[in-house]
């Protein structure tokens, strides 16, 4: 609404400026003032002078309409105008102007403020949650290194069981075939011996068949008779 | 054990032969058939068969023991092969034996030797036995080639093994 205000006052006094300024400027056009020149020039000839005589009259009247105005120093008329333009301006601009500008710039300012306050203190936050982060990514990977950590002592844990355990069953595995072959190398011996022992007795049996005649039978018949009769 | 049915052959056996007189002989005939039935396959086969009639059982038992043993013996194995009962022999002959044993006062002394023993041999035999154990004995010898050498005396539960048999036996136990 103020800024609006103050570009209303800015137009009216652009509109007043150039308004009140037109009349000196027509007052001092050159074009106006040949005008006058060649009238005066061509009364003069209506009146009967020369073209020449009557161009000698006009010359220093000419040479006024096409001499320049000072640059630096404005007529007296139009520095008049001016100021009172200006004044006018100074006045609606002080008075319409400036306040709403510099509400406007006290707003834009607090604005400004305003956003650099929630700037600063996104800026606070994101810095504390960036904080948190890392420090969540530090516990983070502190218990990851631990987790590792745990799970390669596990690792190790059961690797040593595991060869143990492996160690254990071979020693037993050897262990029992050992035995095994023992108890088999044994009961080889035992029937070997078992063998031998009924291939001696039935080869014994085989002489004792052939060399027991009557005569022998008859002799441990009578050992027999007399041990039987011996016991009481 | 003995079964009902031996004893009750025994007994009607012990009672014929005595009334004959002639139990001793008898006994030593039925002792020895009932041996040898059990050594042959081929005579239990002959007499046990049921498909032969028992006229042809009986016939076979006559040809074997009519020209080596008494009628009465004879008699007594016909009449046991055709009640069928041929199986039960050896039984009902051992009850017989023991019970002429026992009318005697005497118990059996069942000898197995490899070689059949003189009249000699078995009475000193028996004499040693009596003093052994103290009873008469009644010596029925049985002739066991397995025996090999020596003699192998039952009486009862006790057994005096003096058998080369039994001599290999320990030297095959004591390896």
């Amino acid at each position: 609404m103020r800024i609006r205000t103050a570009i209303v006052a800015a137009l009216v006094l652009v509109g007043a400026t150039f308004g009140f300024a037109s009349p000196a400027s027509a007052s001092e056009s050159i074009g106006s003032c040949v005008a006058e020149v060649a009238a005066e020039l061509e009364g003069l000839t209506a009146e009967g002078l020369s073209e020449e005589e009557a161009l000698h009259e006009v010359e220093a009247q000419a040479e006024a309409c096409v001499e320049a105005p000072n640059p630096v120093f404005p007529a007296a008329n139009e520095l008049i105008w001016i100021s009172i333009s200006f004044a006018i301006v100074l006045f609606l601009g002080l008075k319409f102007a400036l306040p709403a500008a510099t509400a406007a710039m006290g707003a834009r300012t607090e604005k400004i403020r305003t956003d650099l306050e929630t700037a600063e203190r996104t800026r606070t936050d994101a810095e504390t949650e960036a904080a948190k982060y890392r420090e969540s990514l530090g516990d983070a990977q502190a218990e990851s290194a631990r987790i590792i950590d745990e799970a390669r002592a596990d690792g190790e844990r059961v690797k040593a069981a595991k060869i143990a355990e492996g160690e254990a069953q071979a020693a037993e595995i050897l262990s029992r075939a050992t035995s095994e072959a023992e108890s088999r190398k044994a009961q080889a011996l035992s029937d070997l011996r078992s063998e031998v022992v009924a291939l001696a007795v039935g080869a014994a049996e085989q002489v004792v068949q052939r060399n027991l005649d009557a005569s022998a039978q008859s002799e441990l018949i009578e050992n027999y008779i007399n041990q039987v009769g011996s016991q009481n | 054990m003995v079964g009902d049915h031996a004893a009750a052959y025994a007994e009607a056996l012990f009672a014929v032969t005595r009334v004959e007189g002639n139990h001793t002989r008898v006994e030593d005939e039925l002792f020895r058939f009932a041996r040898a039935f059990e050594g042959s396959e081929e005579l239990q086969a002959a007499l046990a068969d049921p498909a032969t009639p028992a006229a042809r059982r009986q016939q076979i038992v006559e040809d074997l023991l009519a020209s080596a043993a008494s009628g009465t013996t004879v008699g007594i194995v016909s009449l046991i092969v055709a009640s069928g009962r041929v199986n039960d022999l050896p039984e009902i002959v051992d009850a017989f034996v023991e019970r002429v044993a026992q009318q005697s006062g005497s118990r059996i002394a069942t000898v197995r030797s490899a070689v059949e023993l003189s009249s000699d041999q078995q009475e000193r035999l028996a004499a040693a036995l009596r003093t052994s154990v103290g009873h008469e004995v009644t010596v029925k010898v049985i002739v066991d080639p397995s025996v090999l050498g020596g003699i192998v005396t039952q009486i009862g539960d006790t057994v005096i093994d003096g058998s080369v048999r039994r001599r290999l036996h320990q030297l095959r136990e004591a390896f």
